[in-house]
């Protein structure tokens, strides 16, 4: 059996659109009736006033990461260099110490995501077995004066809250 | 001489000097505002003085102020640097002088004496602005060259290949336009446009050579290197082109130099084929015989169309997002209250001509005041023409455009000559 050939009718070349001058009227046409209804009424542009009015995240959007801990508020991380391992940019450094309230064998001691480092593709999040981490604070803005500050510590980590309920998370979420 | 000449060389000098200067700030406006518009965003509208936008206008000093104070650089490799630096001068020399001979009203009569409404009181008219548009390619070239840079060398070359192939047609259509007119002033010009055809139809020159009028226009784009021609700075092909090594204002005078060029493209476009300062129906005897009865009709219109302008603006100048206490509502209300003072003002001054004597110099001053508006409305719109094709077309390639040159255009402004001239030959 042949492979089907479709012929694709190539456009511009009958007289009518050889003028040129018939089809630009009829674009500059389309393009004046944008200009005109904006014109009268600028509330139909199809723009969002930005810094004002924020975008709706939805819940697998990937924000900012965050680690998760147990409900006593302790880490959940058993620091098994999973997530450090499988990131592409490199971003993540854990150092580990020995754990002593019997969750688990070891627990970070250290860790840091370089957000200037970070490409946001998620592989830590789908790489952690404990789901210690998570990227649904739903920050989707990171701004600051200084480099310093886009490396965060497992502090920051750990107060920054999710966005979204545990529900809607296990629903749209891995 | 009296004072009164040297205030009326004063007020035409300055006319013909600032005008285009200023309309380098409503073009910018117009360009991006409307860019916005047409693509269906809103464009630079945030940039505010104590909350004041002014409808975008207050962006422009904001990138003055930018480019101003900007690193001014000259890299190392330009082994020429005095002609590196005099080409955007050259640019926008010219750019600003081919205006100086477009008339922006009829010849004034004041007590007995007749002053002429242009920069340069000469009689060359379309010869002088054809001398400078030609010229301001130089300064296009020579910063290509100059630049020592690829990319520039490239653009320059696009851009004197693209002149040579778009002055032949532009000029023949004048050709068979001056074979109508019978002169090369383009006071005259916008006198002779001033009559009616059959008795009714104004004389525009839109009407006599409507084929010429298309030649002219499209190789007028081309000539202020403007999209669907602005293949001189294809910023996809050869990043900015000729102006690629260029940084801060002389970059600036690059950019202010193209909007004077097609603030100056526009005039004369208006003037030779769009009855320049005439309004249709009303040539400058009838307005003075009808002064009064103009007036009174604009005093009974200007409130009624201001009515609708405060509405528009009340309309257009909120939050569209909920928000307390909208600081944008006090500002329109500040805006209406200028504009209605403004009325308020002209209303008065044309009270005032209702009660002087009838085709005295008060009358002669008010229709050259009018017929200045209506020049700066025209240009205006072919401004905005201007930046709507802009907006809509995509920019031509260079085989199609040299072939849209020379084996289109170049016939059909030779025919054009042959029958206008055939055409003029059988009725005079």
């Amino acid at each position: 059996m042949g492979a089907e050939v479709k012929t694709m009718i190539r456009k511009g070349s009958s007289l009518r659109e050889r003028l040129y001058l018939i089809e630009i009227f009829v674009g500059m046409a389309t393009t004046f009736r944008h200009f005109l209804r904006n014109l009268l009424d600028n509330s139909k542009l199809y723009v969002r006033h930005y810094p004002e009015v924020e975008p709706e995240i939805p819940v697998r959007w990937r924000g900012r990461h965050r680690l998760t801990s147990h409900d006593d508020g302790t880490v959940k991380c058993v620091a098994c260099f999973m997530c450090q391992t499988n990131c592409p940019a490199n971003c993540i450094m854990i150092e580990a110490e020995e754990r002593l309230d019997g969750k688990a064998e070891k627990m970070p001691k250290r860790f840091t995501i370089d957000l200037l480092e970070c490409i946001y593709c998620g592989y830590c999040v789908e790489a952690c077995p404990v789901d210690a981490i998570r990227m649904d604070s739903g920050i989707y803005s990171v701004t600051d004066n200084n480099r310093e500050s886009f490396v965060l510590g497992i502090q920051e980590l750990l107060e920054t809250p999710g966005a979204f309920s545990e529900e809607d998370y296990k629903k749209g979420g891995a | 001489m009296s004072l009164l000449d040297y205030v009326m060389i004063a007020i035409r000098v300055a006319f013909s000097a600032f005008v285009p200067l200023c309309f380098i700030a409503v073009c910018v406006w117009m360009e991006r505002r409307g860019a916005g518009f047409f693509q269906d965003r809103a464009g630079p509208n945030r940039a505010n003085i104590y909350g004041f936008r002014a409808a975008g206008l207050v962006q422009n000093l904001a990138d003055a102020a930018k480019l101003i104070f900007k690193e001014d650089m000259v890299s190392g490799h330009i082994k020429h640097k005095f002609y590196f630096i005099l080409a955007p001068i050259i640019v926008f020399f010219t750019s600003l002088v081919s205006f100086a001979v477009v008339p922006f009203a009829d010849t004034l009569v004041l007590g007995g004496k007749s002053y002429i409404m242009q920069g340069i009181p000469i009689d060359i008219g379309i010869l002088w602005f054809f001398a400078f548009a030609g010229f301001a390619v130089y300064g296009i070239i020579l910063a290509g060259w100059s630049s020592t840079n690829k990319y520039g060398i490239l653009g320059g070359l696009r851009s004197a290949a693209q002149v040579i192939s778009y002055e032949i047609p532009m000029a023949l259509a004048i050709i068979s336009l001056l074979v109508v007119y019978g002169t090369v002033d383009l006071n005259e010009m916008a006198q002779f446009q001033g009559g009616l055809l059959f008795g009714f139809i104004p004389m525009w020159g839109v009407i006599l050579q409507p084929v010429g009028v298309i030649i002219f226009i499209i190789a007028a784009f081309a000539e202020t290197n403007r999209t669907p021609f602005d293949l001189a700075e294809g910023e996809s092909e050869i990043v900015a082109g000729f102006h690629v090594e260029y940084s801060a204002m002389k970059f600036a005078v690059f950019f202010m130099g193209e909007y004077v060029a097609m603030f100056a493209s526009s005039a004369i476009i208006i003037t030779l084929y769009f009855g320049g300062y005439q309004i249709p129906w009303f040539s400058t005897d009838v307005l003075i015989n009808y002064a009064k009865p103009v007036a009174l009709l604009l005093m009974i219109l200007l409130p009624i169309i201001m009515y609708y302008f405060t509405g528009w603006i009340k309309r257009s100048n909120v939050s569209h997002y909920p928000r307390e206490n909208d600081p944008r509502v006090f500002e329109a209300n500040v805006y209406i209250k200028c504009f209605w003072a403004l009325v308020v003002v002209v209303e008065v001054l044309l009270l005032t001509l209702l009660f002087c004597e009838s085709g005295g110099s008060m009358a002669h001053i008010f229709v050259t005041l009018l017929q200045v508006c209506t020049f700066l409305t025209k240009v205006t719109m072919m401004i905005f023409v201007y930046i709507w094709v802009r907006w809509t077309l995509p920019r031509f390639r260079y085989d199609l455009l040299q072939k849209l040159g020379w084996q289109t255009l170049l016939p059909l402004a030779l025919l054009n000559i042959l029958v206008t001239s055939a055409l003029v030959v059988v009725f005079s």
